[in-house]
């Protein structure tokens, strides 16, 4: 099935995190998880967020990646996003007090809700994976 | 004679000074590499988006999204104009102010149009409202190594308004960054986005053209999400170009002071070795004029 490697390429608004190889790759698309193995087939897709996990030769690699997109071109696999963190380097203390004193204000408009679901989905996922 | 005493006192001046430009020249030089450093990896980001732009348009897909847009005489205009927090650094900030005030004035003399200011950097807004603009938003918090965190809020507002017709154009000011010895001021319009694929990212490898990619979820709505995305990548790197040249800007106008400097410096030990030695001379002339006088 396989002929050679996937070849990752993460990149955020202001770096390039990875260029390396991997084996397969697992992340959250608009809506749900999609894996990724050498040969696929082109794609370009929507990403949600979530985690984005990494298996090569060195072992694993998990990051939290927060929207964007993603486009498979052969073996290259391009990961355009908002925001990556590597998992071990989440500030759980932090985010808790932020989720905290975010559930306890109030929104007032649809557009408030809206944003505050987002932000409040998007911290409890953080704080799940980086259990 | 005093004058060499006086002459002494600013050798001593000039000396410092001269210690603190071409330190702040070894300072800009770091500060640039690291901006530099920053703009190039940011490139990466944009240069994927137009990739992925150019695949978009090889599907049969009308370009139609709302940032895309041209309007016909825009309304309500927003301007922001990018300078430093710090001065020193030569005609950087007064090139950005050249573009903008030009535009200001012309928007505010034009009554149909109402007019956004926002500055960012202590030395525009200084200016701006010298010269007795009001603006609505300043920004100061911008250092040489803006976040995209920082800027992502700012084009999440514009991208709103423009959506919601609170804002129909939306310039920037800021020095471009074109190469390491070329910086210009300029004016450009980011809103409406005229061309998505005018990047430099726009070279892509042509051997990858015709692939066939399934689109998920659907070419039509990667298209809705990506064009914000290319706009906010576009305003970052407005702000990461306006960073390098600034630290480009002040490390060339500290070499020119440190240089200056230097040239001072002689000047004025050659005019102290002179006026010591006039100062001898007539000592000792007076003291030979006395000695004579005695015979």
């Amino acid at each position: 099935m396989a002929d050679g490697k996937l070849q990752l390429v993460l990149v955020t608004p202001e770096k390039t995190l990875l260029d390396e190889p991997a084996d397969s790759l697992k992340f959250p698309l608009f809506d749900g998880l999609v894996g990724i193995y050498p040969s696929r087939a082109p794609m370009v897709g929507r990403l949600g967020f979530g985690e984005l996990v990494i298996k090569s030769s060195s072992g694993e690699k998990s990051f939290y990646i927060d929207g964007g997109f993603a486009q498979v071109k052969g073996q290259v696999v391009s990961i355009l996003t908002n925001d990556a963190l590597p998992l071990h380097a989440i500030d759980k203390e932090a985010l808790k007090s932020e989720l905290s004193e975010l559930t306890e204000k109030v929104a007032t408009t649809e557009a408030d809700q809206d944003a505050k679901t987002a932000r409040v989905d998007r911290l409890r996922m953080m704080l799940k994976l980086a259990q | 004679m005093a004058n060499a005493r006086a002459l002494v006192k600013r050798l001593k001046s000039v000396k410092n000074i001269r210690k603190i430009t071409r330190t702040m020249e070894l300072i800009a030089t770091a500060r640039f590499k690291k901006a530099m450093d920053r703009a190039t990896e940011a490139a990466a980001y944009t240069k994927k988006i137009s990739e992925i732009v150019a695949d978009l348009s090889q599907v049969d897909l009308k370009f139609s999204h709302p940032l895309l847009e041209q309007r016909d005489n825009p309304k309500h205009v927003n301007l922001l104009v990018l300078t430093s927090n710090r001065g020193l650094c030569g005609g950087y900030n007064g090139g950005v102010l050249r573009q903008a005030v030009p535009r200001l004035k012309e928007l505010r003399q034009n009554e149909e149009q109402t007019l956004e200011l926002e500055v960012a950097g202590k030395r525009g807004i200084a200016f701006l409202k010298f010269q007795g603009y009001e603006f609505e938003r300043a920004y100061t918090h911008f250092e040489d190594q803006p976040k995209f965190s920082e800027i992502e809020p700012i084009a999440q507002r514009y991208i709103d308004g423009f959506i919601s017709g609170e804002i129909d154009r939306v310039e920037v000011a800021y020095t471009k960054f074109e190469s390491a010895g070329k910086q210009t001021a300029v004016l450009e319009t980011l809103l409406p986005i005229g061309d998505l694929m005018t990047e430099e990212g726009d070279e892509t490898d042509d051997e990858g053209r015709n692939v066939d990619y399934e689109f998920l979820p659907s070419a039509q709505e990667i298209l809705e999400e990506i064009v914000p995305a290319a706009f906010k990548a576009r305003l970052f790197k407005c702000f990461l170009d306006a960073a390098v040249s600034e630290q480009i800007a002040r490390m060339v106008a500290m070499k020119g002071a440190t240089e200056n400097a230097g040239e001072m410096i002689r000047d004025l030990s050659q005019k102290y070795n002179r006026a010591r030695q006039s100062q001898i001379t007539s000592e000792l002339s007076e003291i030979i004029g006395g000695a004579a006088a005695l015979e």
